[in-house]
């Protein structure tokens, strides 16, 4: 009786888990999305730290589609966090370039609730190390996830690999950008590189 | 340089996808120090380093109370 009782308490403390990182893929999904829907719809071209604040928050995804695609491991969970504090890293130190508006500093692009991008970017690598440290604190240690394997749960498989796709999709369309944005060389808010010549 | 780090975490995450775990971390992993490297390059001022001297902090005017408790 007790053994059962521990096995459904396990699956569920799994089923928490999965559903949590797949939130977590999803939110970080949907900033990307707008980031690029703001470049693309709006010609809000980002600036090189901008982009790697982009390459942060794949980084999280990239822990946490390790961790759907391969059995559960805390050095994904260490990949997302290392990337989570980049982040953060990242985006106060463009805040405090941008925070005092001179000739060619000044916040790019369109604030969204008054809120600029990098001041955006500090808020979201905040609560993404927040919420890792609730997890933690409530969902504990890994024995039911070894336990427990995605496979258990086909609903949560199925959209974390559609979900995976895409976040890859997204980088693959980056990189592009990218390539057509700066060339070879350093990346300029101007425009895009290869398509002016 | 922004190219090879869009590329590395592009490689990283394929692999990841198609489950080449270790070569995904070791892209991973050097895409991360891509991003520290460019990181410092875009931030480094030929001018002023990585100081942020347009950040400017003094002493304002001490509240009475803190006076008082001094003196």
């Amino acid at each position: 009786m007790t053994g059962t009782y521990e096995s459904s308490t396990q699956r569920l403390l799994a089923l928490l888990n999965y559903t949590y990182l797949l939130l977590v893929m999803l939110v970080v999904a949907g900033i990307l999305t707008a980031a690029m829907t703001l470049q693309y719809a709006n010609g809000e071209l980002p600036c090189p730290l901008c982009l790697l604040e982009r390459v942060a928050l794949l980084g999280v995804c990239f822990g946490i589609m390790l961790n759907f695609r391969n059995a559960f491991s805390y050095q994904n969970t260490g990949f997302s966090l290392v990337f989570a504090i980049i982040l953060l890293i990242v985006s106060v130190r463009q805040s405090l370039l941008d925070i005092y508006p001179r000739p060619g500093h000044e916040y790019i692009g369109s604030a969204i609730f008054g809120i600029h991008m990098p001041v955006w970017s500090i808020i979201i690598a905040l609560t993404l190390l927040t919420a890792y440290a609730i997890k933690l604190a409530v969902l504990g240690g890994d024995e039911y996830l070894r336990a427990a394997a995605i496979e258990e749960f086909p609903m949560i498989r199925s959209l974390a690999t559609i979900l995976s796709l895409y976040v890859i999709a997204l980088c693959v369309i980056n990189l592009v950008s990218v390539v057509l944005q700066c060339g070879l060389g350093e990346c300029h808010t101007f425009g895009y590189q290869l398509l002016q010549q | 340089m922004m190219v090879a780090v869009f590329a590395t975490m592009s490689l990283a995450l394929i692999c990841g996808w198609i489950g080449r775990r270790r070569l995904a971390i070791g892209l991973v992993v050097a895409c991360l120090f891509l991003t520290i490297g460019l990181f410092l390059f875009e931030v480094y001022s030929p001018e002023y380093g990585f100081r942020m001297p347009w950040l400017q902090t003094q002493v304002g005017n001490e509240p009475s109370t803190i006076r008082a408790i001094r003196s």
